[in-house]
């Protein structure tokens, strides 16, 4: 194995010429644009969307802090507080992480075809 | 449930041949599958990344089936039948982790090529410095999590089948390094995913029953609420001199032979490690008792015990009716039904300072989770960024089926079983719940399927630890300083020989700690990769203005004052000078017991504030961001292991 470091990006073998993606390995002030871009996007998605759960999440014990009757108030027998945690954490993560993949790989794909077809 | 249930006084439980078959069953099928895996095992890829040619789900199977530990498979049901609704973060950050590493790290890490958190920390700064700090703190980090999940081995073994805690761990040893040594990730990879659809089995379909089962005596929750918690069987308790229950209110009791306690009115005060008797939970001792204060007491045929805290100075069995007070053991702390169901409940409440406690509790766990060594590892056995996000999800999915049932069984043993509290056997819940399915065919094989799950939880859990710990000896220790010419069969043999060693070193270490709160060591590593590995991970990848410097710094500091601030709670539990200090400034104990909530946000500071100080960004940086971000299908990618 050798010792070649990750970052040491030369180029070689990409097989693929167009302009913005020669701009993008030589590293030029316009590549770099590229780049920022891409990462502004896919960082946004991501924030907004960790966001939504932060606030899920930390919004529960201010609430119970708050509100002491939170703690007492039941749905068909079970306390909601349980079933708002215990129960329906899990849809919501699933939700979140599935809207992020799909909007992530938009992204990813939007971005390639912009430096391919340029 | 007619016949009263007896448990002798300590861990020991009868065992049962059904529980010891399901544990036999499940160790031959892990093996057999393992060794069986070994034929697909051919390159020193196959062995360290699984030659990249997992797919998404059977990868996302794998990564649940070693991220759900013991902790997940036995202490969450245990803990939440202790304490309750705060209990409840515990699953849910587990589970969220997992979105905050797929949102922020999954897909970039993947395209970096890298294969361990020490070859990110090498290659994003150019630096083997910091590299070999990386390595000490995934060493750390990954021995102080095998050494809970020796213990659990340990104890599961005890409670199904009578054999002493050493002869647990020794068999689990076994079989687990026989699989990493022989089969390498790619039969790990295989073993896993077989495991995790094993404990999903064993925890939803005994709870399924369970509710079934008792849904015509009512309804679970609904148990709790009436104040006291009240014994639904006639049940016998063995008690030994020194023995403590706490008891909720006068209790009629029927003793075998004249029996002495001494008695006194107080509730026995919480040490300073209270907060942290967490991720394991029950093994640590909560409570701690004046005996100086007691009154003597004597009680012979029947008769009744008084409202406080009883300590037994005989040998004795006590019978209880069904319908009077359960008595607590000495580890969980009295709670009504009320207190129980509410947040800030004794987990939260008990510490004083219930809001900062939570809150720290959640972002340790939240966070901690993406700085597991053990879990990144898995994402690089991904063809791509693509399928590592999709991976990510679909273990979200996996998890979220796997969560909910835990809290379940908790809420079924204090309705159903409130016995175990004066045992102390919550933590056993999960394994001994199903027996009260009756003792036909259902209970029996019920009770073989919980110790079948309880065995792949501990044992998939570890074999990922061996595998990372093995990597970052073989592939780091050996490949990169001690030999780095060595050749592919030799970096082999180097990974089998430490994933080997690192087994012994955690077996042996696990039969030291069996006196030892675990609870606190299992805290040390979320609370470490939490404050040092999460920090650097999100920064590294997301801010290219991080410096070499500021990393380094920011990742020693952090973790360092984790490791210093758990080293001081550890401190307090066998110091009573230090215990009295923190008692009086609760505030501090409950910040050094669990100290991510200032540890994580100082990591950051520094980290950022270094960096702006003396900009100084690693050369190439903008090179490793296109590493990191750039889509593959532009063809930019290299690997660090080549296929």
């Amino acid at each position: 194995m050798s010792q070649q470091l990750p970052g040491a990006v030369d180029g070689e073998g990409s097989g693929l010429s167009s302009t913005g993606l020669l701009e993008f390995e030589e590293q030029t002030e316009v590549g770099e644009l590229y780049l920022r871009a891409l990462m502004h996007r896919q960082g946004r998605l991501s924030l907004g969307i960790a966001l939504v759960f932060a606030g899920f999440l930390l919004a529960q014990p201010l609430l119970a802090w708050w509100w002491p009757e939170w703690g007492r108030l039941r749905l068909l027998g079970i306390p909601l507080a349980w079933l708002l945690l215990g129960v329906l954490s899990y849809p919501l993560l699933i939700g979140l992480g599935s809207i992020y993949v799909r909007r992530a790989e938009e992204v990813d794909d939007e971005f390639t075809d912009l430096l391919r077809g340029r | 449930m007619s016949s009263p249930i007896s448990f002798a006084a300590g861990d020991r439980v009868t065992p049962t041949s059904a529980a010891v078959l399901g544990l036999v069953a499940m160790a031959a099928v892990s093996l057999g599958a393992g060794l069986f895996a070994r034929r697909w095992a051919h390159t020193t890829s196959d062995f360290m990344v699984a030659a990249r040619a997992v797919p998404p789900r059977v990868n996302a199977a794998a990564i649940s089936g070693e991220y759900l530990s013991a902790a997940s498979f036995l202490g969450i049901a245990g803990l939440v039948m202790q304490f309750g609704y705060d209990v409840l973060w515990y699953p849910v950050c587990y589970a969220g982790g997992y979105l905050l590493l797929l949102l922020f790290i999954a897909g970039p890490l993947r395209r970096f090529g890298a294969y361990t958190i020490p070859d990110f920390a090498e290659g994003r700064f150019d630096s083997p410095r910091f590299r070999r700090l990386a390595v000490g703190l995934v060493l750390i980090i990954g021995f102080f999590y095998a050494l809970p999940q020796m213990k659990a081995a340990g104890l599961t073994v005890q409670t199904a089948s009578g054999l002493p805690y050493g002869v647990g761990i020794g068999i689990v040893a076994l079989v687990v390094v026989a699989g990493v040594v022989g089969g390498g990730m790619r039969g790990i990879t295989f073993v896993q995913s077989l495991q995790f659809a094993v404990k999903l089995f064993a925890i939803s379909v005994p709870a399924f029953l369970l509710l079934i089962h008792f849904s015509g005596t009512g309804v679970p929750f609904a148990r709790g609420v009436g104040g006291l918690d009240r014994l639904t069987t006639t049940t016998e308790f063995r008690v030994v001199p020194g023995e403590i229950w706490q008891i909720a209110g006068k209790t009629q009791v029927k003793v075998s032979h004249p029996a002495a306690y001494g008695w006194q009115k107080q509730a026995p005060t919480a040490s300073a490690s209270a907060p942290a008797a967490g991720f394991e939970g029950g093994t640590g001792s909560t409570g701690k008792i004046n005996h100086r204060r007691d009154h003597q007491r004597s009680l012979s045929g029947t008769g009744q015990l008084p409202q406080g805290t009883v300590t037994w100075h005989t040998s004795d069995a006590v019978t209880i009716k069904r319908g009077q007070p359960a008595p607590f053991g000495n580890e969980t702390p009295a709670s009504t039904g009320a207190s129980w169901i509410a947040p800030f409940g004794p987990l939260a409440g008990g510490t004083g300072h219930p809001l900062l406690f939570t809150y720290s509790l959640i972002l340790a766990i939240l966070l901690g989770t993406i700085g597991l060594p053990h879990i990144l590892v898995r994402f690089y056995t991904n063809p791509d960024a693509k399928a590592s996000r999709r991976t990510a999800l679909m273990v979200l999915v996996l998890l979220g089926a796997f969560y909910i049932w835990p809290p379940i069984l908790g809420a079924l043993g204090r309705s159903y079983d409130p016995g175990l509290y004066g045992s102390n056997l919550t933590d056993a819940v999960v394994l001994l719940l199903p027996s009260q399915l009756g003792a036909g065919w259902l209970g029996q094989v019920m009770s073989a399927v919980v110790a079948a799950g309880a065995f792949a939880a501990f044992s998939s859990t570890l074999s990922g630890l061996l595998v990372s710990l093995g990597g970052a000896l073989g592939h780091d220790v050996y490949g990169r300083w001690l030999r780095p010419t060595a050749g592919q069969v030799a970096r082999r043999r180097a990974f089998q020989i430490s994933a080997l060693g690192a087994c012994l070193a955690a077996a042996a270490l696990g039969l030291l700690v069996q006196q030892f709160d675990i609870s606190v060591l299992v805290g040390w590593a979320f609370a470490i990769a939490a404050s040092s590995f999460f920090p650097l991970l999100v920064l590294g990848i997301w801010w290219r203005h991080l410096s070499t410097l500021g990393a380094a710094v920011g990742v020693a500091l952090g973790g360092g004052i984790a490791t210093c601030s758990i080293i001081t709670t550890m401190v307090a539990t066998v110091s009573s000078p230090l215990a009295t200090f923190l008692n009086q400034h609760s505030g501090l104990a409950v910040v050094l017991a669990q100290p991510a909530i200032v540890t994580v946000p100082m990591a950051f500071a520094c980290m950022v504030g270094i960096s702006l100080l003396r900009p100084n960004p690693p050369a190439a940086v903008a090179a490793k961001m296109v590493q990191l971000h750039a889509p593959e299908l532009l063809g930019l990618r290299r690997e660090y292991i080549p296929e």
